[in-house]
């Protein structure tokens, strides 16, 4: 299977925090990785290093086959991989469609096309009834919604999702990690940071633990929970007699 | 439809430019004819400020560099090399347009209020260059322009109504830009930089190169202004062109009347202008300063009770009353 991304030597600091250290992972095309670590882990901040919003110190991020670091963001989500943010951040201004339409427009400057191209990515988060609201007025789970429509409409090979399910109450998460689940078997591969842990184990076949900006484990959602450093530093002992229910 | 405007539109559209049209003719009041000028020329002034500071919120306090480069531009190649203004006008944009290359690099790279001050620095240094550089253009005193007599070649007319019409025309092509960026992708990309340059760049928005380009229009359009101001009054100096107050207006009348939106700064600089010429009149004579502080006071009223802008009134007014209307066929 080929490498949709591979993360070499990551390493980033602010000041004297070492946010990141010398992080390596990579994902195969069509697969859905997860991110996990405590607050602080250097999830978001990796995020940040792969989408070209941060410069790492060191290290590489080599995407379908092609080195981006030191790219702009405009350039990285022009070249397929497209993210969203941990707090949503809709033009408030703009309703749902425009929103939308506005990521459409990366692949296409045709107004008419763009829209409909908008209107499908809407479509396909659910959210076609709200298409006339503006973003501001949406709760949060449709601000989470149309971010995810809105990166959908740039057309990616590689969907970063950042925390999409923070703040959902319990059925919100069931809809959203059908929807995950959706988008993968569209063909997406989807790289995913998430604190809920019902969510990532039936939506992600490998995870990646990151703890103090270091990977201390990595490995199928099994193996992980079962991992005496997670538990530690992450999960609290008593997952560690969670049986793994949904292996998909 | 004619692109994408109602028919209901195109009619109110076609009224109001026959009354623009067939004002001068029945106004002959000269001091009114001056003040529809004022209102046109800062009207149109206001539509090429709003096109960055309006639709993606970057807050330029320093049009005047462009105003200013403009009406030098002109009058330069008039004076020296006998050229019409109506050509020395888009050789003016065009210098604004480079002008505005250098200085968006410079200034860009800051954002907020810091972009504003910056921007306002960068007129005031033009302002200072062309005061103190005198071999080059005339320096402090300044220079007036040689009156031709009716020569509408060199842009020079008799009557008062021809700068009128020139100022209309002017505020119809930034309208008309305005409209066609709006509805583009541009427009699109404007306002997402303007509510979120991050989460723009995010999707793919090229934010330094779309606002590269925004800037470059908008000087464009505010070095028209300039070149026809000084030809409507026969003189220029350093401190008439590249004066804080037409960067202040540009963006005050947009405030006003509602940013990023089309109409906006029309509705902004007819009350603003207005009500200062009126006040001006009453009260000017008797007691001095008095109407300014009258007029502060209306700013601050607008300000405070309607700080998205005059033209969300309208808009909520013109819904009511199509709401109240019978539901048509």
């Amino acid at each position: 299977m080929a490498e949709a991304l591979v993360i070499r030597n990551l390493s980033k600091r602010f000041g004297g925090l070492r946010a990141v250290q010398d992080v390596s992972f990579s994902v195969n095309e069509n697969e859905t990785v997860a991110l996990i670590g405590p607050n602080g882990a250097g999830k978001t901040t990796s995020f940040n290093l792969i989408t070209g919003f941060h410069r790492p110190d060191e290290g590489s991020v080599v995407a379908f086959g092609r080195e981006i670091v030191g790219l702009r963001p405009h350039d990285i989500c022009a070249y397929g991989l497209a993210r969203t943010f941990q707090v949503a951040r809709p033009f408030g201004r703009m309703t749902v469609l425009d929103n939308v339409m506005t990521g459409a427009f990366l692949r296409d400057k045709n107004p008419d096309t763009a829209r409909e191209k908008a209107r499908e990515a809407i479509e396909f988060v659910g959210l076609s009834a709200r298409e006339k609201t503006p973003a501001r007025d949406l709760t949060t789970i449709d601000q989470r919604r149309l971010e995810m429509a809105r990166a959908l409409a740039t057309q990616p090979r590689l969907l970063l999702l950042d925390e999409v399910m923070a703040g959902l109450n319990p059925s919100e998460i069931d809809q959203a990690v059908a929807l995950v689940g959706k988008l993968s078997t569209r063909g997406l591969t989807i790289v995913i940071v998430e604190h809920v842990m019902r969510a990532i184990m039936s939506v992600a076949r490998h995870i990646v633990v990151l703890d103090h900006g270091q990977k201390i484990a990595e490995g199928s959602p099994k193996e992980v929970v079962a991992n005496e450093d997670v538990i530690r530093a992450y999960l609290g002992s008593s997952y560690a007699h969670v049986p793994v229910l949904d292996e998909t | 439809m004619i692109l994408g405007l109602r028919t209901r539109n195109v009619a109110w559209l076609g009224v109001a430019v026959v009354i623009l049209l067939a004002l001068p003719l029945v106004v002959r009041n000269s001091f009114a004819i001056n003040i529809f000028i004022r209102i046109l020329l800062f009207a149109f002034i206001g539509v090429a400020w709003n096109l960055m500071g309006g639709y993606a919120k970057q807050l330029s306090l320093g049009h005047a560099a462009y105003f200013g480069l403009g009406a030098y531009t002109s009058t330069l190649l008039q004076i020296d090399f006998g050229i019409s203004p109506w050509i020395g006008m888009f050789a003016g944009g065009v210098v604004a347009m480079l002008a505005s290359l250098p200085i968006g690099a410079l200034c860009f790279r800051l954002r907020g209020p810091y972009f504003a001050i910056a921007t306002i620095a960068t007129a005031q240094v033009l302002m200072l260059i062309f005061l103190k550089f005198r071999d080059f253009a005339w320096g402090a005193e300044g220079t007036t322009i040689p009156n031709l007599g009716n020569a509408p070649l060199m842009m020079q007319f008799d009557a008062k109504a021809a700068y009128y019409y020139i100022a209309l025309g002017l505020l119809a092509l930034g309208l008309a830009i305005t409209y066609l960026i709006e509805r583009s992708w541009m427009g699109y990309y404007l306002v997402a930089i303007g509510e979120d340059e991050d989460a723009a760049e995010a999707i793919g928005v090229n934010a330094p190169r779309v606002k590269r380009d925004i800037y470059m229009i908008s000087s464009f359009l505010t070095a028209l202004a300039g070149t026809f101001y000084v030809q409507f009054i026969y003189f220029i100096d350093p401190n008439i062109a590249f004066n804080f107050s037409v960067s202040i207006e540009a963006a005050l009348v947009s405030i006003v009347g509602g940013i990023g939106t089309l109409w906006g700064p029309v509705i902004g600089t007819v009350l603003l202008e207005t009500t200062s010429a009126l006040l001006q009149r009453w009260l000017g004579s008797s007691f001095v300063g008095v109407q300014l502080t009258v007029y502060s006071l209306i700013l601050m009223a607008v300000i405070l009770w309607r700080p998205t802008g005059l033209i969300g009134v309208l808009t909520d007014a013109c819904a009511r009353i199509t709401r109240r209307a019978p539901a048509r066929v």
